[in-house]
């Protein structure tokens, strides 16, 4: 991405220091300028017109999808939809990805919320440990113990079961939730607690009444960020739960599609790819700017 | 529950350090839950592909036993294995350097606020939102023998240029690179952006008197400033890459034609689950996690602040 190196300076030195009211906007276009936007739109219709190709795709006949890449002809109707539908089972495995998305989220909010708050109001040396012990997190990527994860399931006769799966992304989840919760929890007034402390409130009850709802923003943040990734998650959950029609994920049914002579039907493959993105994407279009701060808030995550 | 052993007392800083001790033991309890099952699913697991990388072990359903290092000699003359670290290298050095400086430059161009950047900063988000299986079923539709890209190249009139660009020896590893920068750069990107939004006007109006153009603010200004985190997102980018690929090239090339796409994560996981070799798969991995600790260490270097 070799912005031109904008040589044209916008270039008026002996400008006199007349202090105009600043511009919001600057509205200069040098060349280079006009250059980077230029590549900025190339880079965006990238991911555009493939979104755009696969949107199309699905509602076309697997002979249009070929012939005519470009024309929203819709000969198919909803067709491939169906068919795709069908053939993977995806109400089951839209069930599926439910269950352990729902299941994991709930415990991890039930295991970091409390967590949090302990590490944001404890002084001691154990939670300074603590909080090393996730900062390591960061940077372990989760591909790194895939084996010996897939071992630990079956050890505990957890193998090719969702509920693995439930024990494992909370976990997964930890460092990040925690860290970021703890934040949210350290900005609470501590003379809110002591208060209610001398009121003879104990500590679940000041975590629940006081430090829950004022950290709600927060809980919201890593509920939108494990919703992504565990909704996502790919490589852990082919691995180990495995293909079964019964168990399997949407994530895990979709490239079943591809045999192994690759793609044979386009349209069919569109349309699976589509129906497996729209719920994030529905939940993007109804939470979008709580999702942009939260993407870029969990951005630390490994 | 453990709340009722601790006085009601709240702890005055400096007054009653043993009380403050107290207070503290109950409160830590709080957080063994979260540690325990953390430690115990994620750390745990880490600490075992250290043992399980020095065993004979053919498959996960064969009795293992303890060979000494000789996963570790057989690696050192595996064909296979130098190719993928020649393959990972190549996959690195193109692509973490493209998206690194690409998404600093496209931050620092979102944040001028230009025309149309809103829904340009939408758009940017697509990659974080679609998941590996989607992105991968995407690309290799995209790049398909009949796929979008061979279709437009037949509909301008280049249908001889068409090929099956993730099966083409030529073309199957910068297909791959292309997908790692496809899918790294937009949110690296907006992550830049949202730091550099941080910097004060003042400063930028004060390289304008000067008479800087954008690409001395950008790299003058901006850059030296933000440098700490340029490497922070570095390191993760350099992480996301290494370990990464083995999804990417699973759905997309599973490692061929013949060596081209095979990767060191992606060896790890073929000698895991397809060709099982339990042991030497993790022997594998430990080449991998070192690399990673390498690899951060000399980022952190190159990115330590200079004041």
């Amino acid at each position: 991405m070799a912005v031109a190196t904008s040589t044209t300076v916008d270039n008026q030195p002996a400008r006199p220091v007349v202090r105009a009211p600043r511009r919001k906007r600057p509205s200069r276009f040098t060349p280079g300028l006009v250059g980077s936007y230029a590549l900025v739109l190339v880079y965006a219709a990238t991911l555009v017109l493939p979104l755009y190709w696969l949107f199309i795709s699905a509602f076309k006949s697997q002979l249009d999808a070929v012939d005519a890449p470009f024309a929203p002809t819709f000969s198919s109707g909803f067709d491939n939809l169906t068919r795709v539908w069908d053939l993977l089972n995806l109400g089951d495995a839209m069930l599926n990805s439910l269950y352990i998305t729902a299941a994991s989220l709930a415990v991890t909010l039930v295991i970091a919320i409390p967590a949090a708050y302990a590490l944001a109001r404890s002084q001691g040396r154990i939670a300074t440990v603590f909080e090393r012990i996730y900062a390591l997190g960061f940077l372990i990527p989760g591909f790194a113990a895939l084996v010996p994860t897939l071992l630990l399931a079956i050890q505990l006769d957890l193998f090719h079961t969702r509920e693995f799966m439930i024990l494992y992304l909370p976990a997964s989840a930890q460092p990040l939730a925690v860290i970021l919760l703890t934040q949210f929890m350290r900005t609470v007034p501590q003379e809110l607690e002591e208060s209610a402390t001398i009121d003879g409130a104990g500590r679940f009850r000041v975590l629940r009444s006081i430090y829950l709802p004022l950290t709600m923003p927060g809980i919201a943040t890593i509920s939108i960020l494990n919703f992504i990734s565990f909704w996502n998650d790919y490589l852990y959950t082919l691995v180990i739960v495995g293909a079964n029609a019964k168990v399997r994920t949407v994530q895990v049914a979709l490239p079943t599609l591809q045999g192994n002579q690759g793609i044979t039907d386009y349209a069919l493959v569109c349309a699976g790819t589509l129906i497996s993105v729209l719920p994030v994407f529905v939940v993007y279009a109804v939470l979008n700017r709580r999702m942009e701060s939260a993407l870029v808030q969990g951005a630390l995550k490994g | 529950m453990t709340a009722i052993l601790d006085s009601p007392v709240v702890a005055r800083p400096g007054g009653g350090k043993k009380r403050a001790r107290t207070r503290d033991r109950g409160l830590i309890v709080f957080a063994l839950p979260s540690v325990v099952w953390y430690v115990l699913f994620t750390i745990g697991p880490l600490v075992a592909m250290f043992v399980v990388a020095f065993m004979d072990w053919a498959g996960l359903a064969a009795p293992a036993s303890f060979n000494g290092a000789d996963n570790v000699t057989r690696l050192l003359d595996d064909e296979r294995v130098l190719t993928a670290l020649k393959n990972t290298a190549v996959h690195l050095a193109v692509s973490l350097p493209v998206i690194m400086v690409g998404a600093f430059m496209l931050g620092y161009f979102l944040n001028l606020k230009l025309p149309g950047h809103r829904i340009l900063r939408v758009i940017m988000f697509v990659p974080a939102l679609i998941s590996l299986s989607a992105m991968g079923m995407l690309f290799v539709a995209v790049l398909g023998p009949t796929g979008l890209v061979n279709s437009a190249l037949d509909q301008v009139g280049l249908g001889a240029h068409a090929t099956a660009w993730l099966a083409d020896p030529t073309w199957a590893m910068p297909s791959l690179i292309l997908v790692t920068i496809w899918s790294g750069l937009g949110l690296t990107g907006i992550l830049f952006a949202a730091r550099l939004s941080a910097i004060d006007d003042e400063i930028y109006a004060a390289a304008e008197l000067d008479g800087a153009n954008h690409w001395q603010k950008m790299w003058r200004v901006a850059y030296p400033i933000t440098r700490d985190y340029f490497g922070v997102l570095t390191m993760l980018q350099y992480l996301w890459t290494l370990f990464g690929s083995a999804g990417m090239v699973l759905l997309l090339t599973r490692g061929g034609p013949g060596e081209a796409t095979s990767t060191l994560a992606w060896l790890v996981y073929r000698f895991g689950f397809r060709s099982p070799e339990v042991g030497y798969s993790q022997t594998i991995g430990l080449v991998l996690f070192v690399l990673g600790i390498v690899g951060l260490v000399i980022i952190r270097r190159v990115f330590r602040a200079r004041y």
